[in-house]
């Protein structure tokens, strides 16, 4: 029994040197280029997909896959839980064990911070941290951010010349190559585009694109404030527009009504702050593993993968226990916290 | 030949106010520093405590990066979107 992890281990050694080396071979055959860097999502369907009376038509991005790739792996997930819980084991293994730790060690964070009421707040934040958890680490995924349509690239210094590299079927597959344009730009087939090519990837992470950080900070603060008129009625509005002392004490009562509607505004700070944490975070993290894969392309950006693992689940776990912390202060109210 | 001087221009001047924009990170620096060592103080002094202390110390740091990664969002947006 002792002899076989050594033995396992030995293998793994010499996949990750014939990676290296592959990775040298790779490099040395197609030198990398640093990709094009755009802020907003890049549509990839040609036509609207709904369009809505007001905000007009919305289109198919590619962070929008990548989150509706992210529900398939949740779903994924709790089916697999599902089975293995119908099938009436009372110690889970594999893949459901490892989510059984991780949700009780949020339930445990929860309770320890919001006591009875944690049951109501809990799926919130589980809800939450699982999301961001795999949308953040789908940026570690092979091919995310790198496979994807070649669009003829809108100004010159962000196109490249293309090199065909074999049909799949009726497809052509090819990839963009460093070096300089020829005076006609760069051909493919039939497609001839003056400025060069870039890649449009299939899968973007969702974190990347500020709507889907802004889209959960406002359901988190949202509910958070539906759960404060919840647990104390109208008497929520009292944290915002502060008049009790405003009439014995009137000095301290002014102090105490701005310090409310410093509260007010912290809510809607709130909102921002969240969506831009998670948003500055993983965005300049998927920047700098780019910028890293193109300056070293072997073996260093591993170790910056490394990097944004850690910084993935960070950023989620923050997220769960900002939304667990305002959710829990909102339900506690005032007259709890002078007892 | 003047247009090149104005792409060049603007391609400098996004450079050096990217840059200026990420000076605003220092506080963050700092103040992540400050919230770490005052924790790692307290968890010696208190090793029970480690938990809560762990707990806090995360909200914190979240809130003092905040500040710092809207220096971040800044920059990101003089080099990627203007």
């Amino acid at each position: 029994m002792a002899r076989r992890p050594r033995w396992r281990f030995g293998i793994n050694r010499w996949w990750v040197l014939l990676f290296i080396v592959l990775g040298v071979v790779a490099a040395a055959a197609w030198p990398p280029i640093r990709p094009h860097v755009q802020l907003p999502a890049e549509v990839i369907s040609a036509a609207p997909l709904i369009t809505l009376p007001v905000i007009g038509p919305i289109y198919l991005t590619n962070t929008l896959v990548a989150l509706l790739l992210a529900d398939v792996i949740l779903l994924g997930l709790a089916l697999a839980v599902r089975r293995s819980t119908a099938r009436g084991q009372m110690v889970l293994g594999g893949i459901s064990a490892a989510l059984e730790a991780l949700l009780e060690a949020l339930f445990n964070l929860t309770e320890s911070t919001a006591g009875k009421r944690a049951k109501r707040i809990f799926p919130w934040v589980a809800t939450i941290v699982l999301l961001v958890l795999v949308v953040n680490w789908m940026e570690l995924i092979p091919g995310v951010d790198s496979i994807g349509l070649l669009h003829p690239a809108e100004g010159a210094a962000e196109g490249h010349p293309v090199q065909l590299l074999g049909v799949l079927g009726s497809l052509p597959v090819a990839t963009i190559v460093q070096g300089a344009l020829q005076e006609s730009g760069a051909t493919l087939g039939l497609l001839q585009a003056d400025h060069g090519f870039t890649v449009v990837p299939f899968v973007r992470v969702a974190s990347t694109d500020l709507n889907f950080p802004l889209a959960l900070a406002l359901i988190s603060v949202v509910m958070t404030q539906v759960y404060g008129v919840q647990a104390l009625g109208a008497g929520y509005f009292g944290k915002f527009f502060n008049a009790r002392t405003l009439f014995n004490k009137p000095m301290f009562g002014a102090i105490d009504f701005g310090v409310g509607l410093l509260e007010l505004v912290s809510e809607f700070s709130k909102v921002l702050s969240f969506s831009f944490r998670l948003f500055g975070n993983i965005f300049a993290g998927s920047v700098l593993l780019f910028v890293m894969g193109s300056l070293v392309p072997v073996f260093v950006p591993s170790m910056f993968m490394m990097l944004e693992f850690f910084v993935g689940m960070i950023q989620a776990v923050v997220f769960g226990m900002l939304t667990l912390i305002f959710m829990s202060q909102a339900t506690a109210g005032h007259a709890e916290g002078a007892h | 030949m003047e247009g090149d001087i104005v792409a060049a221009a603007t391609v400098l001047g996004k450079m050096i106010g990217a840059g200026l924009a990420m000076v605003g990170v220092i506080g963050g620096g700092v103040g992540i520093g400050v919230v770490a060592g005052g924790a790692v103080q307290a968890m010696a002094r208190n090793p029970d405590a480690s938990g809560t202390i762990q707990t806090n110390m995360i909200l914190g740091i979240a809130f003092a990066e905040a500040t710092a990664i809207y220096a971040l969002v800044i920059a990101l947006m003089i080099l990627f979107v203007f």
